[in-house]
């Protein structure tokens, strides 16, 4: 286990090293927004944009760039300063991380303690009336985009702009340690935002899954046993029925720490997903550059806790 | 020219939601023409929130171009010059009186207002050599002024070539502590006007010169003010009320003296919240939780509901932009190097439905010359006002029939092109897309074959219509906003034949006119303002008559106030709020 | 008095193509200390009628009539609370894939406590010592460790037989084998069987074999009941089965044992043809599509299962001299049926 972890944490590295040449050559390669010129603004003379694109490294055989950012990565987990205001990108992103957690974290538990049960009420009764209302709920919510959904939550329940005024309104957020309640009650509407599709997703798997492992012969054994059916479904059923939920959550939540864009976009939460966004929107090569190997680490690190995971929750994987 | 002119994203949608629903609202622009809106008095106290989607360009006032940051930089800062809200002549700000200029024209005298001091931490009296240094660091790359070049050039001794460190300008002369003077390399009609803008701001050398040093100032995050407001610092004058992309916070400056302004400054702190979506946004402003929307414009979907909301609709003033969106044609080769092959295009160009595509009349009246009616007497009447449009047609829709007949003139004996394809670079987003999509359907209708080459709109910028090595037929999603309401900061960098850039062009077209190169080097120097203005106002009649690009729409802005506060829209600066003239009811 | 005994049972679901008539009318009798052997092929009806005596069947789209009667109770309307009393600690049932029956996350010796804590309250390190007792006695070395293996790092054999310990933990009275040894490798059948019959005898059990293999029933049955469409055509002691079969259908079942005695090249002979849809079954004897000797009522009416001879029940139209006749024919002629 000890010798794989060490593998696969290589890999990862790796992998985050192709990820960022990669965001460099496409960012080279595809037209994107000259950054010298961008900064210089558009009435600025040649002999300014030349001294920018001096300053910026932009002079350079974008390889030549790329071992730049690379060694100063490596050698002081220097992320660069961005092109559009010269803010340090790693001080960047840390401040917001908080943001994309709390929305991320709070998002998880919410879709988990709706989906879940929901999914396992229906799984109960198969095509019951309850079933299919949950599940055409289910898929109303799946298909609606957070957008939108994130508009109409703020128009019907956050303060100031809505019809009942419950919750905190766009921009409201601010950091826990700052005002714990401020902070909990700006995120309520973006958490149900997020995990609405998240939920109705996750109560849809979960019912396939737990329907599916049902018809399992061990299933029949329990209940040749003599177990009680409640038991028989959440001892024999949920344990493996949610396996793959657990990893397939671990493999979410990964991706939304790289930054829930568009809930942190409609919600105004200070959040990475909201600095990735900007970063695209200015051409800030940097701070592009820093989001994607933030997101990427994200996703490459619950890959690894999840395959990890897996071997504990599933005596039939080892890994050598 | 202060940002490509359309930097907001997210209003697309709703636009076109606006366009679907058939809805011009078209009694809305009226009466904006040289038109002010009422300020009225309000009473000291309280709290304005003005929200944003995007963040400031730069936080540091030398670098700040940027209509948004300029609602920052002129109630922080004291430029020379400044303008209140409601007009676009400047007036004497840090100066204390209009400068004078020597009758060679190439000596220009200033005297500033004595007593004025700087905030904490600095917190000394304001001299002249402060003026001089904020210039000077305009020159420095580590500051990276974007207009330094264009305003402040003339002067003696300003560099040419740019470093990063500050240059001592042998023209700028402090021959004591409240006089500047500017000694010119030649004479220059919008000098004067250029010393409004933030970079004649003072900035106090010896705090500052250690922010300075480097690739890159630091200064804005330590910067010291002179306005009614600050932004939030701590004792060591260090901000802390700006977090990029979050919010700028700003409160009284100690210092300020409200005997030597003119800023009424009612309130007592300002805060700027950014990050909004603009239906968010708005719904915020009208709902109260928030007093004025900074860089974004309501979705036209909330505007039309405002409009048609008798309580709303007075809360939503319109501002002219100071400029025109137009089609460049690529005037160095063929096939549109023929002045009546661009003339079919300028006949043949549906401009109503081109308008549409950003929502119709409630986005601005069409355009039919380059200075747009926001100038007034500053150049718009000389170019012949609303009645100069040499390319009529009915109802703005093209006229094919006089398009063909130019084509004949141009050899094509059919009336339609003939020639090989002509190739476009287009925003690959809508509006920008829809618009370009029009002109390539228009010119369909004479015969051309329009390729499209789809890039951000940036991109289509710095990579291939301001690279004239890389640029295509025509640039449809091109446009310009004047920095002050001075003609030639209007059409002097996009029409000059003498300025073509081999990168960074802003001469989309190449246009490369003897006769109005001509007449531009002569109105530069011209001194006299009505003179001047009746030359610039000839000068853009002859870019029109001539082509080489094709304006089309003379936007309007919308700002949007909340019950609780008073208007104050900055007329001069594309209708920005002006928070040192709004106030709390 | 029998043990266990099943009386006119009718088991039919209803799904989306119709509705499966998978169990019909069958009647059986299981006395204490006996095995009693089910024979017939997939679809037969013979696991769903054994799975619907502990109640296994009963789904929500299922219809179950008839009567189970065990212990003086009748196991068809029991409460479920009370029938599952019954299941584990006093019916208990094996299957015939132990990898699959077994849950794959759980230790088997957790698996066979939690069979034993459902029904006796003990405390669970006396669960635990029962448990590896149970386990040594089905054969399994070192059961300590073995008690700590997850199923997948045990055998085929290793695993059914603690499926038998899990089974037997509680001592039950009948124990219902379903296939218990298909899946498995043939020397390893033969140890389980082996197994089950020293259990019985050992602890009294009463067995239900269910099987497709005659063989098996050969080797280990004291009766015999061929089942086929959800009916039973023929049921006698194994001695009078083997020597007088009397229904076409078990001659063709008889004719497919391999056998010992005959040439290794000879091809076993599966009766042609395929077993009737439950849900269209065919009108008269289920069995006659594939009836070479079927006379003419067999198409129009179902015969009776009738008695033969003292305990030998039959379900055929053929007349009783027919029969024999046939059959001694058939075993002169060749071993095998064409």
């Amino acid at each position: 286990m000890g010798a794989y972890i060490v593998r696969r944490t290589l890999w990862a590295l790796l992998l985050l090293v192709v990820v960022s040449f990669l965001t460099f050559v496409i960012f080279n390669v595809f037209p994107s927004a000259d950054p010298a010129a961008l900064r210089a603004g558009r009435n600025a003379t040649p002999a300014l944009v030349h001294q920018i694109r001096i300053n910026l490294g932009l002079n350079k055989p974008f390889y030549t760039q790329f071992w730049i950012y690379f060694k100063g990565l490596v050698e002081h987990f220097n992320l660069g300063y961005s092109y559009y205001n010269s803010e340090s990108v790693k001080s960047e992103i840390f401040s917001r991380l908080p943001a994309t957690i709390s929305v991320t974290v709070g998002g998880f538990i919410v879709w988990m303690l709706i989906g879940i049960p929901v999914g396992i009420v229906s799984a109960i009764r198969p095509r019951s009336i309850l079933d299919r209302v949950m599940m055409g709920g289910s898929l109303v919510a799946i298909s609606a985009p957070v957008y939108f959904l994130g508009l109409v939550s703020l128009f019907l329940f956050a303060k100031g702009t809505g019809q009942l005024q419950w919750f905190g309104a766009a921009g409201s957020y601010v950091p826990i340690t700052q005002n714990v309640g401020v902070w909990f009650n700006s995120l309520v509407l973006p958490w149900l935002t997020l995990a609405a599709a998240f939920a109705a997703f996750y109560a849809r798997m979960t019912r396939g899954n737990l329907i599916e492992t049902m018809h399992e012969d061990y299933i029949r054994t329990a209940r040749a046993k003599g177990l009680r059916e409640s038991r028989v479904i959440t001892k024999h059923g949920l344990r493996a029925a949610l396996t793959p939920i657990v990893t397939m959550a671990g493999m979410d939540i990964g991706l939304l720490l790289g930054g829930a864009i568009l809930t942190e976009i409609v919600f105004n939460i200070p959040g990475i997903g909201r600095y990735a966004y900007d970063a695209i929107v200015n051409s800030d090569l940097p701070a592009i550059q820093g989001t994607v190997l933030f997101g990427a680490f994200f996703i490459v690190f619950a890959n690894l806790v999840v395959d990890i995971m897996y071997a504990f929750l599933d005596p039939r994987v080892t890994y050598g | 020219m202060r940002r490509p002119i359309a930097a907001v994203a997210g209003v697309a949608a709703g636009v076109l939601a606006l366009v679907a629903a058939g809805c011009g609202g078209g009694g809305s622009t009226s009466g904006v023409q040289g038109a002010s809106h009422t300020i009225t008095a309000g009473k000291k106290g309280g709290t304005i929130t003005i929200l944003s989607n995007g963040d400031v360009d730069h936080i540091d006032p030398g670098a700040a171009y940027y209509q948004f940051t300029y609602a920052i930089t002129y109630v922080t800062q004291r430029p020379l010059l400044a303008y209140k809200p409601n007009s676009i002549q400047p007036t004497p700000d840090l100066a204390s009186s209009m400068p004078t200029v020597s009758k060679d024209g190439k000596t220009v005298t200033v005297h500033i207002r004595p007593g004025i001091k700087f905030s904490p931490p600095v917190n000394r009296v304001v001299t002249s050599a402060d003026v001089k240094y904020a210039i000077e660091r305009g020159f420095d790359a580590a500051v990276g002024n974007g207009y330094a070049g264009a305003y402040f050039g003339v002067i003696q001794g300003a560099p040419t070539k740019i470093g990063n460190s500050v240059p001592n300008i042998s023209g700028i002369q402090t021959p004591n502590k409240t006089t500047i003077v500017f000694k010119l390399s030649q004479p220059s009609g919008i000098f004067v006007s250029g010393l409004q803008e933030p970079l004649t701001a003072p900035v106090p050398a010896d705090y500052a010169r250690k922010f300075d040093k480097g690739k890159s100032s630091s200064y804005g995050n330590h910067q010291v003010a002179t306005g009614p407001y600050m932004i939030q610092n701590n004792a060591a004058g260090t901000i802390t009320g700006y977090t990029p992309g979050r919010q700028i916070v700003l409160v009284r400056n100690p210092n300020w003296n409200p005997k030597t302004s003119w800023r009424p400054a009612y309130a007592d702190k300002i805060v700027f919240k950014e990050g909004f979506d603009p239906t968010v946004g708005t719904k915020q402003i009208l709902s109260g939780q928030a007093d004025a929307n900074g860089d974004f414009p309501p979705p036209a979907a909330n505007m039309k509901q405002i409009e048609s909301n008798s309580s709303q609709k007075p809360e939503l003033d319109f501002t002219p932009t100071a400029g025109s969106r137009f089609v460049a044609l690529n005037t160095q080769k063929p096939p549109f190097n023929n002045k009546y092959v661009r003339m079919a295009v300028a006949y043949v160009l549906d401009r109503n439905a081109m308008r549409l595509t950003r929502g119709g009349a409630i986005d601005g009246k069409i355009a039919t010359h380059f200075i747009d009616p926001s100038f007034g007497s500053h150049g718009f009447n000389q170019a012949g006002g609303y009645g100069y449009n040499p390319f009529p047609s009915a109802n703005n829709s093209g006229d094919v029939a006089k398009a063909e007949a130019m084509l004949k003139k141009a050899g094509f004996k059919s009336g339609k092109y003939t020639g090989p394809q002509v190739t476009q670079v287009a925003d690959n987003v809508a509006p920008g897309s829809n618009t370009a999509a029009v002109v390539a359907n228009s010119l369909q209708k004479i015969g051309f074959n329009v390729k499209t080459i789809s890039v951000q709109h940036a991109a289509m910028y710095t990579r291939f219509c301001g690279v004239p090595k890389n640029a295509p037929n025509i640039c449809p999603n091109v446009g310009w906003l004047a920095d002050f309401h001075e003609p030639q900061a209007d059409l002097d960098a996009n029409f000059d034949g003498t300025n073509i850039l081999p990168a960074n062009n802003v001469n989309w077209s190449q246009l490369n006119d003897p006769a109005i190169n001509k007449l531009m080097a002569k109105a530069k120097l011209e001194l006299n303002s009505e003179k001047r203005w009746a030359e610039w106002g000839q000068i853009d009649k002859m870019i029109t008559a001539s082509a080489a690009a094709i304006p089309w729409i003379w936007e309007d802005s919308p700002t949007l106030y909340s019950p609780k506060v008073t208007h104050a829209t900055e007329l001069w600066n594309g209708g920005e709020p002006d928070v040192s003239f709004m106030s709390v009811k | 008095m029998a043990l266990l005994e099943i009386e006119d049972l009718h088991v039919s679901f209803k799904t989306m193509d119709g509705v499966v008539r998978a169990v019909e009318g069958v009647s059986l009798s299981l006395d204490p200390r006996k095995t009693l052997g089910v024979v017939g092929e997939s679809g037969s009806g013979k696991s769903v009628t054994a799975q619907t005596i502990i109640g296994l069947t009963r789904f929500p789209n299922a219809t179950i009539t008839g009567r189970i009667l065990f212990d003086g109770h009748d196991l068809v309307t029991m409460s479920t609370d009370d029938l599952r009393a019954i299941r584990g600690a006093r019916i208990a049932m094996i299957f015939q894939d132990p990898l699959s029956s077994l849950h794959p996350f759980f230790k088997v010796g957790h698996q066979i406590v939690e069979a034993i804590r459902v029904h006796e309250d003990i405390p669970r390190d006396v669960a635990r010592k029962r448990t590896i007792e149970a386990l040594r006695s089905v054969g399994i070395p070192s059961p300590e460790e073995r008690f700590d293996s997850f199923p997948h790092e045990m055998s085929g054999g290793m695993r059914q037989r603690a499926m038998i310990a899990m089974a037997l933990a509680l001592r039950p009275d009948i124990l219902i084998a379903d296939e218990p040894t298909t899946a498995l490798d043939v020397t390893v059948q033969a140890q389980v069987l082996e197994l089950i019959q020293a259990l019985r005898d050992d602890f009294g059990t009463a067995v239900v074999l269910i099987t497709h293999d005659l063989g098996v029933v050969a080797q280990m049955c004291d009766d015999v009941a061929v089942m086929y469409a959800g009916r039973v055509l023929e049921q006698a002691p194994r001695e009078m089965l083997f020597t007088q079969p009397q229904h076409p259908y078990t001659w063709g079942l008889l004719q497919s044992i391999p056998r010992l005695d005959a040439p290794r090249t000879e091809r076993l002979s599966p009766i042609a043809g395929s077993p009737p849809s439950l849900i269209n079954a065919p009108r008269g004897c289920k069995f006659h599509p594939r009836c070479p000797y079927a006379p003419p009522p067999a198409f129009e009416t179902e015969p009776e299962l009738a008695p033969a001879e003292p305990g030998h029940l039959v379900r055929c139209h053929l007349p009783v001299e027919e029969r024999r006749r046939v059959w001694q024919s058939l075993q002169q002629e060749h071993p095998v049926l064409r």
